[in-house]
């Protein structure tokens, strides 16, 4: 019973038999009250009437001889004998009870009026069921209209109910023909008001599922496109391999193979984490991280590539930086910033790395010795695959991109400013976890950490 | 042949050249579009290899950076430059090809590209260019035949070295016309690549031993050019 046309239909009809009820009820208790009242007076007159002048008044005789109306009248002497009836009613009681009164006479009740005179005893009597069906008869009169007009009402409802439903059937309709293709908004003019907030959810989540899906297909055609330079690459070098003339030139064609599949694979590794982390993504797991040791962790695997341009990585971490987080998507966060950092300085150079608590947040900072942003491109780099037109390198052009997702993942501010040594200076300020430790214990310099844990790797001279 | 190659994608780059090279043609890459036009405003080439996206940069005539191949395509078509392009890009939806022909390109190849395509379509967008029909350049009895990269005199095979090929093909592109030792030297040196000193005597020297010493003919000072008859007029070009 799931149809609001038949529901409302159902409880009109329901509403009609009770009302129907109701008033019959009514009027059969008052129109019971108007007879009783009305049939007593005549019983008491007619018995009066004939105690008096010894004969039915005139004006009563007709009233006497109506058979449905079935007044009886007997008259006994004063010992008992029967004197006159009008009506042979052997169930009556040969005897009388002065006044009104109600007498059980075989199956019937009967209401009686009797009065006395020195000789005789005066009786009439009517059943009572005669009043009785005199009011179920006006009752019935008072309630027959209404259920005259039920049907009329219920087919008045079943078409209201149709034409009040009519523009779900629409919205349905509409809703009908989105699909991924089109997610226009369906149109709200028109609409009663009941509906019409419906309507409006309905295209507050088209409008967030067209705008995650424009996110995705964005995303997917941009990675596409990316992957073609890689596998140009790819491909010429494996035809420049095959061409070789000599051995030299073959050892050559195979070094630039392999870097050439290094590189591809890192671009889609990147790919990879920049799809976990953009919005749409799995939901994060929080659990609580010691950001310094995550970056310890991450210098380590960028100790290699420091090492081979003979860079230096300094960290410089404050015991306690604890944040909630995702470990694997802070991991590439600080794997990228010190990539980058390291790519974009020259061979050789210092890379600080450090980790800090200030107020309610952990702080993370890297300053490279590259050629730096100036502040015009600065909210550019963050896009995918934006790379800078002075930048050597094979960058995937997604490094920044992946450290923007993960730190609005996180809802950690992203500023980029110039290092003291001229190079980029990045920062990230992550709010610092609401438990743990390190909110129980004081900081005591809040910008610059008492004691500070340097590890400086890579030193390769 | 000299060409020059725009690509901003290092290790696509660098094959590129070698690949190129291989051919026996001089590479010269930029990475850039401010670099590209630069370079194409300064300096002649046979033809130019362009990507369409590229990092922007600024040229030395215009005053807004040029934002891609595109632009650079079109700079060089405003300066009524002929120079034949042929862009390479990885957009390969119809739009753009539609666009970057119009803009001014010859030719068209989608990345990734198969390397013996990219030879012949340069092949033909040079012939196309000199205006012959026939993919062989042909004069007094010797054939040079780009494709297959042989040289036949009176129908028996000569054998030449890349280089040798090069400054013959240079020579037989267009016969009579003068080219100077810089030319010549154009075709056969990208940036950066040592010079040695008279190269260009030596190669002609082995090609006069190959084809007959009256085969190339030179005018003393000037330059070199096959042909027959007086010492034609400096080529301009």
């Amino acid at each position: 019973m799931t149809s609001i046309r038949v529901r409302l239909l159902l409880s009109l009809l329901a509403m009609l038999a009770l009302a129907a009820a109701l008033i019959g009820a009514v009027t059969y208790r008052n129109v019971l009250g108007e007879t009783e009242a009305l049939f007593d007076y005549q019983l008491r007159q007619m018995a009066l009437t004939l105690r008096d002048q010894g004969e039915i008044a005139p004006d009563q005789v007709s009233t006497l001889a109506d058979e449905q109306l079935d007044f009886v009248v007997q008259i006994w002497t004063v010992d008992g004998r029967s004197m006159y009836a009008s009506r042979r009613h052997p169930e009556l009681p040969a005897r009388a009870l002065l006044g009104f009164a109600n007498v059980t006479a075989g199956s019937q009740l009967w209401r009686t009026f009797s009065v006395a005179t020195r000789d005789k005893v005066i009786q009439v009597a009517q059943p009572v069921e005669i009043r009785e069906r005199l009011a179920a008869s006006a009752a019935w009169r008072s309630v027959a209209p209404l259920l005259a007009i039920a049907p009329l009402m219920a087919l008045g409802i079943w078409w209201l109910a149709a034409r009040a439903l009519t523009p779900l059937q629409r919205v349905a309709a509409g809703v009908r023909q989105r699909d991924e293709q089109s997610l226009t908004p369906l149109p709200t003019g028109g609409l009663p008001d009941e509906v019409a907030p419906l309507v409006q959810a309905l295209n507050a989540l088209l409008q967030r599922l067209g705008a995650s899906l424009d996110t995705q297909r964005a995303f997917v055609a941009d990675a596409a496109h990316e992957l073609r330079s890689p596998l140009t690459a790819l491909k010429l070098q494996l035809q420049l391999l095959r061409r070789a003339p000599d051995d030299a030139a073959r050892a050559g064609a195979l070094d630039a193979l392999a870097a050439g599949i290094d590189r591809a694979a890192r671009l889609v590794e990147q790919l990879l984490t920049l799809a976990r982390s953009e919005p749409g993504a799995a939901p994060a797991l929080l659990e609580p991280v010691d950001l310094g040791e995550l970056v310890r962790e991450a210098l380590v695997d960028s100790h290699t590539m420091a090492q081979a341009l003979g860079s230096r990585l300094a960290l410089d971490a404050a015991p306690g930086a604890l944040i909630d987080g995702e470990r694997p998507a802070l991991g590439a966060l600080a794997r990228n910033l010190v990539d980058n950092a390291l790519r974009y300085s020259p061979p050789g150079a210092r890379v600080d790395v450090r980790v800090w608590r200030e107020g309610d947040g952990v702080l993370l900072r890297v300053d490279d010795a590259g050629p730096g942003i100036p502040p015009a491109e600065r909210a550019r780099v963050f896009d995918r695959f934006y790379r800078r037109s002075n930048g050597g390198g094979d960058g995937s052009g997604l490094g920044l991109a992946i450290v923007r997702s993960v730190a609005e993942r996180h809802r950690a501010e992203l500023a980029l400013d110039d290092a003291p040594g001229g190079g980029l200076r990045v920062t990230v300020r992550f709010k610092a976890a609401e438990s743990g430790p390190t909110a129980a214990a004081p900081a005591p310099t809040p910008a610059e950490p008492a004691v500070a844990i340097a590890a400086q790797r890579g030193a390769a001279h | 042949m000299r060409l020059l190659l725009v690509e901003d994608d290092r290790m696509i780059g660098e094959s590129l050249r070698s690949a190129l090279r291989l051919e026996g043609h001089a590479v010269d890459w930029v990475r850039d579009a401010g670099a590209a036009d630069a370079t194409l405003s300064s300096e002649r080439f046979d033809l130019v290899l362009l990507d369409l996206g590229l990092p922007p940069g600024a040229g030395p005539a215009s005053t807004t950076p040029l934002q891609d191949g595109l632009d650079v395509l079109r700079a060089l078509r405003a300066r009524r430059d002929a120079t034949p392009v042929i862009v390479l890009t990885a957009r390969d939806a119809r739009g753009d090809k539609v666009a970057g022909l119009d803009a001014g390109a010859d030719d068209y190849l989608v990345k990734p590209f198969e390397l013996d395509e990219l030879n012949a379509r340069i092949r033909a967008v040079l012939r196309r260019h000199s205006g012959r029909a026939e993919s062989t350049l042909t004069f007094g009895g010797v054939v040079l035949d780009p494709a297959t990269r042989q040289v036949t005199r009176d129908g028996e095979p000569v054998l030449l070295s890349a280089r040798e090929f090069a400054v013959l093909e240079a020579l037989l592109a267009r016969p009579g016309a003068l080219l100077s030792r810089a030319q010549l030297e154009d075709r056969l040196y990208g940036w950066g690549e040592e010079i040695e000193s008279n190269a260009v005597s030596v190669y002609i020297h082995q090609l006069r031993k190959k084809l007959g010493a009256d085969f190339i003919r030179n005018v003393r000072g000037v330059g070199y050019f096959v042909g027959t008859g007086g010492p034609p007029t400096a080529d301009s070009a």
